[in-house]
């Protein structure tokens, strides 16, 4: 292979990467290219894009919060131009400078948002983080006004616990986009597990919803409107869960048993002697079958 | 060095089960150098492949490979045909036959379908080794409908001891089950919504292991390696099998509910606050 296929093929590993094990891999891969330099430059772009598919979260210098990094908080105004891309935190109204590699913030600046649209992109933001604490134990949400569409709005949560030392790790992510020019809300929520102790078994779950935001909800005050949309998430959340339940369910009762059986049909486990008796004898009495008739024409 | 042999190891007990073939394709491309320590030390998925003599179905792996041929178990011929292909002693090809048909009666009782193959070799020590391999795929006639396939691939070793034989066997299994998921709810109650919820999605789940067993058994004749062997390969894939269902699947849904709890926490902090309070105007 050629140094940069080398370097394309390493970069799909890096995407394929579970939760919280992305330094994993590349120590994985670091040693498998054994050449830093090339290493370094090549995989930029990968980390780069696995960072923001990931919903990657990052500390904000000057705050004690965390915000997502996503297509959604990618500044695109800054993008032209020989200046260094920039990120948002819509929350803490800063943008700054983002390290794919070491995952840290820096040059925070102050962010001017849209005043026509901040006031119900606040409200989100409010609202989702109520829901975050009620039903996330780590999480981190991010609300955006989209900067391509007026009156357009990106709501996103991720939660992720890694547990190295029982060999576990999972990431929920969820994204809706509300669109008040068509009334309509569209989500995406993706889960995925890797639990590898003496095994490695993994668990990619997607789910796409859409719907038509109901009137009472369009005429509403941003914060009653916010509220609102955030227990339509919540409910449409919930039971997501709770058809993942179900699906496990029907998985082991029936999947798995069409796959393979727990025990034969018979309910006890094969008499390994009669198995090669039937087989010996069957055998013998066809042998002897052909014998005889033989014998007899 | 050991060290990248490792890394490439540890690389694929990360990455996806379900893509570990062009994975493994892929490393033997940045290091073929190291292509044969990779395809030994990682299971992929078997392939099916057909008797060209009987029209039967086979499994391949890299144990009835020869060159860029495989033997077929049924008929002992290479595909593409080879005129020097390894194949197994006359005395352990009539238990290679033996053993095909056993475990073909084992995979009818438990798969209800699918392909089973077993192939013996020799050892320089006298000993013989074998590798008994399962498959079966479940080819969903929806889309609804769920699909999914089990391989497993037990590898074994055998030494005499006058009456007794040690056997040691390896055995790993993969499995890979998708559901896919569609509705539209029409929502004609209390929601004031005419459209519904539009809903699609599917859930994948994947995963392998490998466990080792070392036992020792009575032999009689020839055929009690069938026996003592079929005993083993049958314990050890109800454990994997409950192993799977149970502990893997299970905490894979666990850690779910670790990330997202479907009770309201905020709530539940709130009535532990409150009981706390309660507790300490008791107490004074």
């Amino acid at each position: 292979m050629e140094p940069h296929e080398r370097i394309q093929a390493v970069c799909d590993f890096i995407l394929q990467s579970p939760p919280g094990e992305i330094n994993d891999v590349v120590n994985d891969v670091r040693n498998i290219i054994s050449d830093d330099e090339l290493l370094q430059e090549g995989i930029a772009p990968a980390l780069k894009k696995y960072n923001l598919a990931q919903f990657i979260t990052v500390d904000i210098p000057e705050t004690n919060h965390q915000s997502i990094i996503s297509e959604a908080s990618r500044l695109t105004s800054d993008a032209e131009g020989e200046g260094q891309e920039r990120w948002l935190d819509p929350r803490s109204k800063k943008s700054f400078v983002f390290d794919h590699m070491a995952l840290e913030a820096s040059d925070p600046q102050p962010f001017e948002p849209n005043e026509d649209f901040e006031p119900f992109r606040a409200a989100l933001e409010k609202a989702s983080g109520s829901y975050l604490l009620a039903h996330f134990r780590d999480g981190v949400s991010s609300t955006f006004s989209s900067q391509t569409t007026p009156n357009q709005f990106i709501l996103q949560i991720v939660a992720n616990k890694y547990n190295p030392t029982n060999f576990w790790s999972g990431r929920w992510r969820s994204e809706y986009i509300v669109d008040l020019n068509d009334h309509s809300m569209k989500g995406t929520i993706l889960v995925n597990v890797h639990y590898y102790e003496q095994g490695n078994v993994q668990l990619s779950t997607t789910r796409s919803i859409s719907i038509t935001l109901p009137p009472a909800i369009v005429t509403a005050s941003p914060e009653s409107a916010s509220t609102k949309i955030l227990a339509l998430i919540e409910t449409e959340e919930g039971e997501y869960q709770k058809s993942l339940n179900d699906t496990y369910h029907e998985m082991s009762e029936k999947t798995f048993k069409s796959l393979r059986r727990a025990l034969p049909m018979t309910r006890s486990k094969l008499d390994w002697e009669k198995v090669l008796g039937y087989k010996l004898g069957a055998e013998l009495s066809s042998s002897k079958g052909t014998f005889a008739t033989g014998s007899s024409q | 060095m050991a060290d990248l042999v490792d890394s490439m190891l540890d690389l694929m007990r990360r990455l996806p089960p379900t893509r570990t073939e062009e994975n493994v394709a892929s490393l033997i491309g940045i290091c073929p150098d190291y292509a044969d320590d990779l395809l030994g030390s990682v299971d992929q998925p078997l392939q099916l492949k057909i008797d060209r003599g009987t029209g039967r179905e086979y499994l391949a792996c890299d144990y009835n490979r020869d060159g860029e041929s495989y033997r077929s178990p049924w008929s002992n011929e290479y595909d593409p045909p080879l005129e020097d292909g390894t194949i197994p002693t006359p005395k352990l090809r009539k238990l290679e036959i033996s053993a095909n048909d056993a475990f073909n009666t084992y995979r009818e009782m438990y798969y209800e379908g699918g392909v089973s193959s077993v192939y013996l070799w020799d050892l320089d020590d006298g000993g013989f080794a074998g590798v008994v391999l399962l498959k079966k795929t479940m080819t969903p006639s929806a889309s609804s409908e769920p699909s999914g396939s089990w391989d497993s691939i037990h590898v074994f070793e055998t030494a005499e001891r006058g009456r007794q034989a040690h056997y040691k066997l390896t055995s790993t299994v993969m499995l890979q089950l998708t559901i896919q998921k569609k509705d539209s709810v029409d929502d004609n109650g209390k929601r004031e919504d005419k459209e519904g919820w539009k809903r699609d999605g599917e859930v994948t789940l994947g995963g392998s292991m490998t466990r080792q067993t070392e036992q020792d058994w009575p032999i009689y004749d020839s055929s009690s390696h069938i026996t003592n062997t079929g005993k083993m390969v049958e314990e050890m894939e109800i454990k994997m099998r409950n192993l799977l269902q149970e502990v893997y699947f299970g905490k894979t849904r666990d850690i779910i509910y670790d990330l997202r709890s479907l009770d309201d926490l905020e709530k539940t902090r709130r009535q532990r606050e409150l009981q706390k309070e309660l507790v300490d105007f008791i107490k004074r």
